[in-house]
């Protein structure tokens, strides 16, 4: 009976997560075809559209290079501080530019930065130091930079279940120096453990439209604009255009994730022949570099807060900053309007990011109860699959089954973006821990859920806590989802502030941006604070 | 009492016939052999932990009750191994709470509240004269103290008998000396069977029983 | 009605002066009589339009607009603000990015139960909706004030080449022109011939958001109807013989403008908003606009020098429409109607036109032939993907 009971309830929530995980597929099954049948005539008009190998390529290079350099530079600065005091503060001052959106980051970076720009104004910075409107450099600048923060917040949660300090401590004994230790040590297990971390940067980079659109190369255009305009153009031809890009998205994802693996096999191989050939790691020095890294990063995010917080009052080029007439007016006038929103995005948010780290702990646990894991991008689907076409079919059965509009059809529709956000943040934590503290527990006389939530989910809370306020971020930052599936029933900020800033309106857009940053902001910044109070495995050490 | 009887430890081309083992209360056999012949291995299934990469058999009894059926929670055998493994989230006195019996054990008030378990770990912190780290974490201790803990927290637990899996081989010799005489000493006094893992022959107390495992492998 | 007898028999407003004497009294007994056979059938609509301001009541219109115009947002705040208290109806200004977000919502509906009540479009799209037929007809005789329309003055009777036929109701016009700072241009009016000096004279500082953008395009058509002296070819459906006449003088033009503008055309804004911000920094010398009223709005609100001047190009403003129309499974269809002949009234298009947003008027009572811009024929839509495919072909990489 007790066996058949626990069958039954292990089945009935394999289906659950099934169900959450399977979701994005079903979207893309129903919402990607196209309305007529495809001839070889749109194929060859596909690939003789004027560009396309471009666009292929810089989309391809841009989200390879921006997520690999930011994972990089994280790691860098990881090693600097992870065992200094200012690692604590180093996670508070995150929050502010995690909770950020990209676009902001995008706007700020440029508004500051390039020719006729904020500082290139005020200080007279020749001409081709400055930052272009609009190029694959600028684009890529800006995503690398909103990337950082994320890759740390990763590492923190996995490196608590790590015992580096006794990696490094062995590694020191051995005779390579603290940093070289760091590469030929720690560098391979984060490499590995954050891997989904860095196939979501990537699927994000591959697939973003408002950044690309203001400040990425639009002669070609970068891929996701093209499929853009295809999909949202509603003739014959380019739908048909859209169903192909789509495949060929597909396709890019598939080469992103074999580069990933590629690039994993490459530097670890490498690692390990300076390891073996016990080689000096040159490299190994430029870490210093990026101890000015909480500095600059602190006064770059400050920066781009006050930039949006003066627009917001009523500064812009035609004012002084002596007859600046700032006024709070805008403020004023909006805030009756936001409050609905607001409310609706905060209980959306909990709601969706807690049903989605229950479901992603769910998914693990099972998979660790079969000692089977099942391949990382099956999770990832909602990440990585094609946005519009996944939501557009999500939306046609929506209709189908006639759905309400209600608050909870929206929350369905974000837990499968909150899951797998938090299922990659967790991953590497739930897998990284010690499964001796477990056996001690059991030898105390502790039964197997009872270790389970006494240690394990002890151990978890602050990657738990990282995963949610991860998850709670990318629930907040659902438009497409929110839109389709609420129907301007449920208005959130974020449906707010993004039709909003596509009409490029500097005042009423940093008024938006920064109420939007401002949910996400406190979470991240309880949850960094709680982690700390709640210590799980923090600077594990072994003897 | 601890019974170990028909036991074979084996693998693909060999196998170790052990002997009888009777383990009396207070009393302490130490295991040796080289690296990689499964002394660990053996621990691990004492304790009931699932066994890889060799397949073990024989019956385990402890005060006549066999063991075998039973799983890890209800053996009521302790584990103490080299990386000592104070958990982590908890301080000093919460690691021994965790391990304190829930029904307060012999010792104790019978359901005790907590502040009484409190009370009863810290009473037995100020036994080996460790109560001012009571509300230190494990990274605050030095190895010596923190092997000190370790063995605190798997009596506290009241357990039939206790397995050491090299527990004080991280220690520097002296420390190691002191710490492994401290608790031998403490062990014997409780009246607790226990099993100890080692590689040093040198440092097998002279009241112990000893098996080599090495005399009784053969090659199949 | 009396304008519908007009165009029947071929006449215009501007051409009525001149008949002869004998044929107006005859057209003047005819209208006579029309407007006695109208009262009945007013009283028959009046009827019929009081059972829908009453079914009306209670209901809420979901409206699909773009939500990034403050003006617009605030207009439309007013607006429900105003309805509630009239009528008892809830206007809900659902504010998308795009609006293809709202027609890949239709899509999906598939002419079935709508979660669209009303919704803000022209252009292509309102033609795949018309094509497709997933919007409610007959509005022009179903709601009362669409007789206020200013049909005569404006091009309200199709939306980019695309016979409206009742389907959509005009609700403003968009008249394209250019915001420049006042040494650019010394005349009111822009030729290519201008522009290119313009270019010449401060380069790296001109630029037109990209096609397909559709402020990209349309500057891509003033240029073209100027170059060709506004072929006739234009205003009807593409050809190859016509493609392969007129449009190499346009390329011809690009290819020296090009290298002038902005990025020396190795990018372009991605939108008019765009272009906008770049010409508030300064980047830019010049903007691009459908609102005629724009450069004063933006110069009262401080955001561009009070010297900025707007131009058209010499041969006349691209006049179109913008409008609004009713998803055919609308679930209030009523109050859908409520809102649009409200927002044809004398009020609601008066406080367009004066209030922040400053959209002119497209009621006979409130056109101003003096504020209008001298209009120019929309080219034929056939031409819009030609320009559109072409420009990619030759600019795009």
């Amino acid at each position: 009976m007790a066996t058949t009971l626990r069958r039954l309830a292990f089945y009935s929530s394999g289906l659950l997560v099934m169900c959450i995980a399977g979701l994005p597929v079903i979207g893309l099954t129903l919402g990607l075809w196209p309305p007529v049948e495809l001839s070889w005539h749109d194929v060859s008009r596909f690939v003789e559209y004027n560009g396309l190998t471009t666009s292929i390529l810089n989309s391809l290079f841009l989200s390879l290079a921006a997520p690999v350099i930011a994972w990089y530079v994280a790691f860098l600065v990881y090693s600097q501080y992870r065992f200094s005091p200012a690692w604590q503060s180093l996670e508070k001052r995150l929050s502010p530019l995690l909770s950020l959106p990209h676009l902001a980051v995008a706007l700020g970076l440029v508004y500051l930065f390039s020719s006729g720009g904020l500082l290139w104004n005020s200080i007279a910075v020749p001409e081709w130091l400055s930052l272009p409107r609009k190029s694959l450099l600028t684009m890529m600048l800006a995503l690398t930079i909103k990337e950082v923060p994320f890759f740390l917040l990763i590492f923190g949660a996995l490196g608590r279940q790590l015992p580096i300090k006794s990696w490094l401590l062995q590694g020191r004994a051995l005779g390579h120096s603290e940093a070289a230790s760091w590469w030929l040590l720690v560098f391979p297990a984060l490499l590995k453990q954050s891997r989904l971390a860095l196939l979501a940067a990537m699927a994000y980079c591959l697939s973003v439209l408002d950044i690309s659109l203001l400040v990425g190369p639009n002669i070609p255009q970068l891929y996701a604009v093209v499929l853009y305009h295809w999909q949202t153009g509603f003739s014959a031809i380019e739908q048909s255009q859209a169903f192909i890009a789509n495949l060929v998205l597909l396709l890019l994802l598939g080469v992103l994730v074999a580069a990933i693996y590629l690039h994993e096999w490459l530097a670890v191989k490498r690692i390990h022949y300076h390891g073996v050939m016990a080689h000096r790691l040159k490299m190994a020095s430029l870490g210093r570099l990026f101890s000015y890294w909480l500095v600059s990063f602190s006064v770059l995010s400050i920066a781009i807060l006050v930039t949006f917080f003066l627009w917001s009052v009523g500064w812009n080029s035609q004012s002084h900053i002596s007859s600046a007439d700032l006024s709070f007016t805008l403020w004023q006038a909006e805030w009756f309007f936001m409050q609905t929103p607001l409310f609706n995005s905060l209980v959306i948010g909990l709601i969706s990011s807690g049903v989605g780290v229950g479901v992603s702990l769910l998914a693990l646990e099972l998979q660790q109860q079969k000692q089977t894991y099942l391949p990382d991008y099956l999770w990832l689907m909602a990440i990585l699959l094609p946005q519009l076409s996944m939501v557009y079919g999500w939306q046609i059965a929506h209709t189908a089954f006639s759905g309400g509009y209600g608050m909870s059809w929206v929350v369905l529709a974000h837990v499968p973006f909150t899951f797998a956000y938090s299922y990659l943040v967790l991953r590497g934590p739930f897998q990284s821990i010690d499964r001796r503290y477990e056996l001690l527990a059991a030898s105390f006389g502790f039964s197997y859920w009872q270790r389970w939530w006494l240690i394990r989910f002890r151990l978890l809370s602050p990657a738990l806590l990282s995963a949610f306020a991860i998850a709670f971020s990318v629930s907040m930052a659902q438009y497409i989802s929110t839109l389709m599936i609420g129907a301007g029933r449920v208005v959130t900020i974020t449906t707010e502030a993004v039709a909003i800033a596509s009409g490029n309106e500097q005042g009423i857009t940093a008024v938006y941006i920064l109420v939007q940053a401002v949910l996400p902001f406190m979470v991240f910044l309880i949850a960094s604070i709680l982690a700390h109070r709640l210590r799980g495995s923090v600077n594990v050490t072994y003897h | 009492m601890l019974h170990i009887t028909d036991c074979q430890i084996s693998a693909d081309d060999w196998l170790i016939a052990l002997p009888n083992i009777a383990i009396a209360s207070g009393e302490l056999c130490v295991i040796t052999g080289p690296s990689g012949i499964g002394k660990s291995t053996l621990l691990h299934w004492l304790l009931g932990d699932v066994v890889q990469h060799v397949n073990i058999s024989g019956t385990i009894s402890l005060n006549n009750v066999q063991l075998n059926s039973l799983k890890i929670e209800q053996r009521r055998i302790g584990l103490l191994m080299q990386d000592v493994l104070l958990f982590p989230h908890l301080n000093v006195l919460d690691n021994i709470c965790f391990a304190l019996p829930a029904d307060g054990g012999m010792w104790g008030t019978k359901n005790p509240t907590k502040h009484q378990r409190k009370a009863q770990a810290l009473a037995m912190l100020e036994s080996i004269d460790m109560a001012h780290l009571a509300h230190h974490t494990s990274e605050q201790l030095s190895g010596g103290e923190r092997s000190r803990v370790g063995l605190i927290r798997a009596l506290a637990n009241e357990p039939q008998a206790l397995l050491m899996d090299e527990p004080f081989s991280a220690l520097d010799p002296k420390t190691s000396a002191q710490v492994s005489e401290w608790a031998f000493h403490h062990l014997r006094s409780k009246g607790v069977p226990s099993i100890m893992v080692s590689h040093d022959i040198n440092a097998i107390p002279a009241h112990a029983q000893h098996l080599d495992l090495a005399q009784y492998y053969r090659r199949i | 009605m009396m304008w519908q007898i007009f165009s029947l028999l071929g006449l215009t407003s501007r051409s009525l002066p001149v008949l002869p004497r004998h044929v107006l009294i005859v057209l003047m007994f005819y209208v006579g009589f029309a407007s006695a056979v109208n009262a009945q059938q007013a009283t028959a609509s009046q009827v019929q339009w009081q059972q829908i301001l009453k079914q009306a009541q209670g209901q809420t219109v979901y409206f699909y607009a773009w939500g990034g115009a403050k003006p617009v947002n605030d207009y439309l705040r007013w607006a429900s603000k105003e309805i509630a208290s009239r009528y008892k109806i809830r206007l809900q200004h659902v504010k998308v990015a795009d609006i293809t977000e709202a027609l890949s919502r239709l899509k999906a509906e598939d002419g079935g139960k709508s979660a669209i009540d009303l919704l803000w479009v022209n252009g292509e799209n309102f033609s795949y909706l018309k094509e497709q037929n997933l919007l409610l007809g007959e509005l022009n005789s179903r709601i009362p004030n669409t007789s206020l329309l200013a049909n005569e003055q404006l091009p309200l009777d199709s939306d980019f080449g695309v016979p409206i036929d009742g389907f959509e109701v005009p609700w403003g016009v968009g008249q394209f022109n250019l915001i420049a700072r006042s040494e650019v241009f010394n005349e009111a009016t822009v030729t290519p011939s201008t522009l290119l000096a313009a270019a010449k004279q401060y380069p790296g500082r001109i630029s037109y958001p990209r096609p397909p953008e559709f402020h990209g395009t349309t500057f891509l058509k003033q240029l073209l109807v100027a170059l060709t002296h506004s072929d006739k070819r234009l205003y009807a459906p593409v050809t190859d013989a016509a493609q392969t006449e007129l449009l190499p003088v346009l390329w011809a033009y690009l290819e020296q403008l090009h290298p002038l503008t902005w990025q020396q055309g190795k990018a372009f804004p991605s939108s008019n908003t765009e272009q906008l911000g770049l010409f508030q920094q300064n980047q830019l010398v010049m903007a691009v606009s459908f609102n005629p009223n724009q450069l004063f709005k933006e110069q009262s609100a401080n955001k561009i020098p009070q010297s900025a001047q707007r131009l058209v190009f010499s041969l006349g403003a691209i006049t179109n429409s913008h409008n609004l129309a009713i998803p055919k499974g609308a679930q209030s269809p009523e109050a859908a109607m409520v809102v649009i002949d409200f927002l044809l009234s004398e009020f609601a298009q008066t406080q367009k036109l004066t209030g922040e947003w400053g959209d002119p008027a497209v009621i006979k009572a409130l056109v101003d032939e003096a504020a209008t811009l001298p209009a120019q024929q929309e080219l034929h839509s056939s031409w819009q993907q030609v320009i559109e495919a072409l420009w990619q072909q030759r600019y795009g990489a």
